[in-house]
């Protein structure tokens, strides 16, 4: 089976944990959209309530940069 | 309220900005790449200007080269050339023009010759010429210089006397010159030749055959010639009659061009393009240039001074005022093709967006060409084109296009005054005095509430410019539909407008009566509280009272009574540049805004009045002393430059505020159950982003709402976050006793799911 493609990942390394859940985010998989773009990436997300984290550097960082160029598509 | 998303980037629609004529009736209006007056007038299409700017420079080899492009014996031509470029010299018009052809002379004899050699083949078709005088002895050399194996039938026996017989005037070292020259052209003579019976009886071996006025008339005598080509057809003879050296060296271009096209068995009229001397359309203008006299070019240090003295004509009246075109250096005739493309992009990058949203739609360019051209008609067209094919991007426009709903929502007011039942006028201060300037905007209420007869309502809003500027025309006709339904509710009272941008987007609606409130002070006169201010100023006159003499001379006139020494600046009046907020630079594109800003503030050192309360604060916010003409009326001071989050603030509590006191109602404050505080970085850092304090409350309010947030073991930090609108905005707090403390705020406008 051929692997899934990712355009990001970030581990959580047991550094962040959801304060609603109690538990440790972990690596989990998620999905940018962004005006009908999906871009599969790997984020800390909560195992129970799902909840994404997207860090500032990456939100400020690639994410801008994504945006920017989508927006002028 | 949320302002919809462009649906995708996989939609391929496309509309036209214009024609294409309409777009080539634009361009043509941009005289930029006009040739100047002297290269114009030259019809061998010398670039003078170049030439003399490399003698300016001390390069006479480079400034031979230019010349040796147009001539093949550039001491002969220079130094009898008729040179009517001299006369159409700018310079003239002040005192003397540049002495074109002595600079020629000083190219040529201080110049390197240029050692190039084509790289064209030699050509098949054999040429002959029969006979030398000046026209057939340039003909020779342009002929050459095509590669076309060249024979020569003269009278003369070597080149020297070839010179002399056409050149008798020139001075001897020229003619050793030109004869050297033709002597390493690759020309066969025939010398001692009779050409008249050479061409009776070998023209037929020869595909061109050229022969003198003299030979020509001997062999044919009543010749008949068509003199715009320099052939006679009957005989296929390529011959002419010419005057002056000029004559001479000009007839020999056509002539070679008609060698062109006989060879490809065409007619010699075909495909000429423009010959000889052209009109331009150029502007120069002249102004700060000094009258000046020739200096003789007899050594090179004079005739580099000679050529110091040329103005290099060209046309850049609208890019020395703008700092928008400045910034992208393109010309609007260049710029405008660009963005007619972009526009017409149906898939791919539309690498125009930026600059097309950077104009702040002023219209400075409009009056500074001579032409009127119109950037920000086309930027303007080009945001709506693209709103309209769902091709332009929110992001850009968001901040202000949601300010404005706020404006014309939460903090829109609109009420009679007190106890009159229809009032005669209406106050529309407009949505930035009332962010920067609060306190200005209660005092002139209620001054005029106090002075004028007949009511006074007031309506605090946006007057529809943002959505304008943002080209979102449907928004942008609601606007007009909603102000217009609570004017009518008013009565359609006459309009009082505080900010000229508003006077003018108002006076765009149907049966509109509207005056700027410096029209009614100068007729009720100032109020006794009016501040002097008895030191000399810059008036800063806004780009919305562009063409409206009558407003800036107001404005001046209200400054002068309150004592100010009024002093020009150059680019006032109608020229006067953006601020850098206008057409929504200030969101689009910061770096171009700031830069409008310091072009506005390069023009003095002297405090700044202003008329726009948006040029007030933008002048403010780079340090210079800079005051609204309704500050100093009514002893005010604007605000503090008020970050983002100050401005709604400053507007819902004027709302608010005038509410209770003027119309004695009562608005219930929402409570929010916590209390928030944000430290000095989380402040900086939310202006910075866009990030105002009402995101962060939703936000906080969510997290109360659903309990969901991380911790972040690294910072110490918990963050959460909501999506409001077409953003996710992150928070990163700690907890106190109270409330929260906002640490850091950021956010995205994708949207993360988990999958």
């Amino acid at each position: 089976m051929a692997t899934e493609k990712t355009y990001y990942t970030i581990d959580p390394e047991g550094k962040l944990t959801c304060m609603k859940c109690r538990v440790p985010l972990h690596k989990g998989k998620a999905k940018f959209m962004y005006l009908d773009n999906g871009f599969p990436v790997e984020l800390p997300v909560c195992p129970k309530c799902g909840f994404v984290y997207v860090p500032e550097e990456l939100a400020l960082g690639k994410v801008l940069s994504v945006e920017k160029a989508l927006e002028d598509k | 309220m949320i302002i919809k998303e462009r649906e995708s980037t996989h939609v391929y629609r496309q509309k036209r900005l214009f024609t294409k004529e309409e777009l080539e009736a634009r361009e043509v209006l941009c005289v930029h790449e006009q040739p100047a007056y002297c290269n114009a007038a030259c019809p061998l299409k010398l670039d003078t200007k170049a030439m003399v700017a490399a003698i300016a420079e001390g390069d006479f080899t480079k400034a031979r080269a230019l010349y040796e492009k147009i001539t093949p014996f550039p001491h002969i031509l220079s130094a009898g050339c008729e040179a009517p470029c001299e006369g159409k010299c700018k310079l003239c018009s002040l005192g003397e023009g540049i002495a074109v052809r002595e600079l020629e002379v000083a190219a040529v004899r201080w110049g390197e010759a240029s050692k190039k050699r084509g790289l064209l083949r030699k050509k098949t078709k054999k040429a002959v010429l029969y006979g030398m005088d000046l026209f057939t002895l340039f003909l020779a050399g342009e002929l050459a210089k095509k590669m076309y194996p060249v024979t020569v039938f003269c009278a003369q026996e070597d080149y020297a006397a070839v010179i002399a017989a056409c050149t008798a005037d020139l001075p001897e070292e020229a003619q050793a010159a030109s004869a050297a020259s033709l002597a390493k052209m690759d020309i066969k003579f025939e010398w001692n030749a009779d050409p008249a019976s050479a061409l009776a009886e070998t023209a037929l071996k020869y595909d061109l055959v050229c022969a003198s006025w003299e030979v020509a008339n001997q062999v044919y005598p009543g010749l008949e010639i068509d003199e715009a080509v320099m052939v006679c057809r009957e005989k296929k003879l390529i011959t002419g009659k010419t005057e002056g050296v000029l004559g001479a060296a000009f007839g020999a271009k056509k002539a070679a061009l008609s060698a062109d096209r006989l060879a490809q068995n065409l007619d010699p009229a075909n495909t000429r393009g423009e010959e000889g001397s052209v009109e331009t359309k150029l502007y120069t203008n002249l102004e700060g240039v000094e009258p000046s006299v020739r200096v003789p070019c007899d050594t090179k240090e004079n005739a580099m001074a000679e050529a110091q003295r040329c103005i290099q004509c060209h046309c850049d009246e609208c890019i020395k005022g703008c700092a928008y075109l400045q910034h992208y250096n393109k010309f609007p005739r260049v710029l405008t093709r660009e963005i007619y493309n972009n526009v017409s992009i149906i898939m791919g990058d539309h690498m125009m967006n930026k600059p097309i949203n950077a104009c702040s739609l002023c219209g400075q360019c409009s009056v500074l060409c001579p032409n009127g051209y119109d950037m920000a008609e086309i930027c303007h067209m080009a945001r709506q084109n693209m709103v309209s094919t769902g091709k332009m991007p929110l992001a850009p426009h968001e901040f202000a296009l949601m300010d404005m709903v706020f404006s014309n929502s939460e903090a829109f007011l609109c009420r009679k005054q007190p106890g009159f039942d229809t009032c005669k006028y209406v106050f529309f201060p407009g949505c930035q005095a009332t962010a920067i300037a609060p306190a200005t905007v209660r005092a002139a209420y209620l001054d005029l509430c106090n002075r004028l007869e007949g009511g006074v309502a007031l309506m605090l809003g946006c007057c529809g410019a943002i959505c304008d500027w943002a080209g979102r025309y449907e928004m942008h006709e609601n606007t007009v539909k909603f102000l217009n339904e609570k004017m009518a509710e008013l009565g359609n009272p006459t309009i009082i407008a505080g900010c000229p941008t508003c006077k003018k987007e108002l006076s765009t609606h149907e049966n509109v009566e509207i005056l700027g409130i410096w029209e009614i002070l100068e007729e009720i006169g100032l109020p006794e509280k009016a501040k002097r201010l008895d030191k000399p100023i810059a008036v800063h006159d806004a780009c919305g009272a562009r063409g409206d003499t009558e407003t800036q001379q107001s404005i001046r006139r209200i400054a002068e009574t309150l004592g100010c020494i009024v002093e020009d600046t150059p680019y006032s009046g109608d020229k006067s540049p953006c601020c850098g907020y206008g057409g929504l630079t200030q969101f689009t594109n910061r770096e171009v805004a700031k830069k409008m800003t310091d072009k506005c503030l390069e023009r003095s050192g002297l405090p700044y009045l202003s008329y726009c309360m948006a040029c007030r604060d933008q002048f403010a916010r780079e340090g210079r002393e800079s005051m609204h003409l309704l500050e100093l009326v009514y002893g005010t001071s604007a605000d503090h430059c008020p970050d983002i989050s100050e401005k709604r603030f400053n507007r819902l509590s004027l709302r608010n505020e005038l509410l209770k006191d003027v119309w004695k109602e009562e608005v219930e404050e929402v409570e929010l159950g916590f209390a928030i505080d944000y430290t000095p970085e989380a402040i900086a850092m939310m202006d910075n982003r866009m990030i105002l304090k009402t995101d962060v409350i939703r936000v906080l309010q969510n997290l109360k709402e659903t309990g969901e947030a991380i911790f972040d073991g690294d910072s110490g930090l918990c963050v959460t976050r909501a999506r409001l609108g077409n953003v996710t905005f992150w928070v990163k707090y700690t907890e106190t006793e109270t409330g929260f403390m906002v640490h850091r705020a950021y956010s995205h406008r994708m949207n993360v799911q988990t999958r």
